[in-house]
Order: structure tokens, then sequence, then C-alpha cells
């Protein structure tokens, strides 16, 4: 019964938390919202089943208010204010650019690049570089050597139309089974967009992180 | 108390980093240890933004650990140059400490009359 009303203060303290840092960028966010998680599960390992409500108010009143965290975690004294906040810049851009294509101008190497871009930047959530790096590994490469491969092969199956059977038996022996030639352009089309669709998603990230520089008091 | 924020602002993260000196630490025993010193922080939650930055700075790493109760916990640590750092502020404080104190007592020596 007390897990259930402490369990639901310390959401409520988290999600107020989650408001309060939503200038800082992504990965900077997620890492206090750990932090303070693993503060909390701590404490409340420390305190046992039997803490009541009390308990678990007292200890959230000692973490303090979340906005005193996130003024906290916004200013910086000037000389690092800008590296705290920084801009989307060459990084992000490259990676945009390599995860797609990286692929396509340097095999295999061009996109492992444009992952570890991708890793290395802050203005991305770990959620955001996972969906980046797993929607589609190697980026439009992928699609498109397995498109040479099966369309080498898909051929052969459209001779017989065009040379009214000429030689259809020869052409055909290497020919793809029936599903696949259904389902092969579509997954083909498929492989094609979802990368394309992933880095707009996450050039859309870096447009809509609010750029409102945190108050100095 | 805006005096003390601003004394505060400059120093907590050195007191940090002394923590650290004598070995690895996880969040909440840090946060603990700066809160049974009165005023060496405003709130606890406000320790992690700090040890984050001090993180990203290359002052401290993290380490992950399987605690013995609850859930696996972060441990901070110093790296080399968070020691360097800490080791440079421990001698300029010293010499900035004296020199305060300095002002604050010599002020008594110089100005007996106006003290009566």
């Amino acid at each position: 019964m007390n897990a259930t009303v402490a369990d639901q203060l310390v959401a409520e303290y988290l999600a107020r938390l989650d408001a309060a840092l939503s200038d800082l960028p992504a990965a900077r966010r997620e890492e206090l919202l750990e932090q303070v998680s693993e503060h909390i599960a701590t404490a409340r390992a420390e305190l046992g089943d039997q803490a009541g409500e009390a308990e678990i108010r007292t200890m959230l009143d000692r973490l303090g208010d979340p906005a005193a965290i996130a003024a906290e975690a916004g200013q910086r004294p000037a000389e690092s204010l800008e590296s705290s906040q920084p801009r989307p810049g060459w990084r992000e851009v490259a990676a945009l650019i390599l995860l797609p294509v990286g692929g396509i101008v340097i095999p295999v190497v061009g996109w492992f690049v444009g992952v570890a871009l991708l890793w290395s930047s802050e203005h991305w959530s770990v959620r955001s570089k996972l969906l980046g790096t797993l929607v589609v590994p190697g980026g439009l490469a992928l699609p498109l050597s397995l498109g040479m491969f099966a369309g080498s092969a898909e051929y052969c199956s459209t001779p017989p139309t065009l040379v009214g059977g000429a030689s259809p038996d020869s052409v055909c022996t290497g020919g793809p089974s029936g599903w696949l030639e259904v389902l092969g352009p579509v997954a083909f089309v498929l492989l094609l967009l979802a990368p394309i669709a992933t880095v707009i998603y996450l050039g859309l990230q870096l447009r809509h992180r609010p750029r409102t520089a945190p108050a100095m008091p | 108390m805006a005096l003390l924020a601003q004394l505060r602002r400059g120093t907590l993260e050195y007191c940090v980093l002394a923590l650290l000196d004598g070995g690895e630490r996880y969040g909440l025993d840090l946060v603990r240890r700066l809160g049974q010193v009165e005023g060496m922080m405003t709130s606890e939650g406000t320790v992690y933004p700090l040890l984050s930055r001090l993180r990203r700075d290359g002052l401290v790493a993290t380490t992950w650990r399987e605690s013995p109760s609850g859930p696996p916990r972060r441990y901070y640590h110093l790296t080399p140059g968070g020691r360097q750092a800490l080791d440079a502020f421990a001698r300029e404080w010293a010499s900035f400490r004296d020199a305060v104190d300095y002002f604050l007592d010599a002020g008594g020596d110089h100005d007996e009359r106006h003290r009566r």
C-alpha cells in the first residue's frame, strides 16, 4: 500500500524534473534523470520496504526543487556556457549526411564514421541514437547493394515477355522464387525509405530543441 | 545567503574532487557527505549537475557497479586530470585563504581605536 503512494510521489518528482530540464540537450537531460533516479532508488533501498510516505517525502525534499537542479544544470560560469548549450554543428550535419550515404561513398567505413559522430553528439537521446544506428545499418548502401544483387537476378523474368519466348528456359533458371518477386520490391522500397525517414526524424529533433539560454541569477 | 552562494559557486566542485581523493564513491554517498557540513550545498539534487559537468570536463569518470542492495550504482572517481586540478586548487586556496585571513585579522591590529 505504501509502495504505491511512494511510487507515485517518486514518479511525480521525476516528471517535474524532466519538465524542468526540457531546455537541456537530450543526452544531458537523460544523464541527470538517471543520476537522480539512482539516488532515489538507492535511498529507498536503504529505507527498506517499511518506508512510509513521510520518509519518502523527506527524501525528496532533501533532493530539492527540480527547478533548482535545472538551474544548476543550465548555469555555468560564463566561460563554458557555450559548451554546455552547444548548437548543432558540423558533427551533427556530418552524421546526418554520412549515416544514409556514407556507406555508398566509402563502403562500410563511411557509415561507421556516421555512427561514431551520431553517438558522440550531445544533441540526441540514446533512443534516437539507437534508432539512427539500427534503421538501417549501412544506410542507403544496404538496399542499393541488395537491389543490385536482386536486380541481376530479376532480369531473367522480363526477357520472356519482351523477347516473346526466344530463349525462356535458359534465362529463367537463376530467377527469384515467387514470393521474392512480390516482396522484393516492397522490401527494397522500405529499406530505401527507412534511412531517409530516420535522417529526417533526427534532423527535426535538432530543430525542435529549444535554444533558449537559461536565465543567469 | 547570496554571499554564501557566491563563495560556494567556485569551491563546491573542489570539495567534491577532494571527497573523491580518498577513493571512488557513489552518488548518494557523495551527496550525503557534502550534506554533513552546513552550508556546502543548497539541496542534494544540485550536486548531480555538478557531477556531470565534472565528468564532461574530464575531471571525474564513472563506472557501474552492482550493489549488495538496491539497483546498480554509478561510482565516481578522480581522473589524473581531476587530481591535478585538485592539487592546483589546494595550493591556490591555501594562499588565498591566508591572504583573506591576513586582511580580516590585520584590520583589527591597525585600527584598534575603532573597535572600542
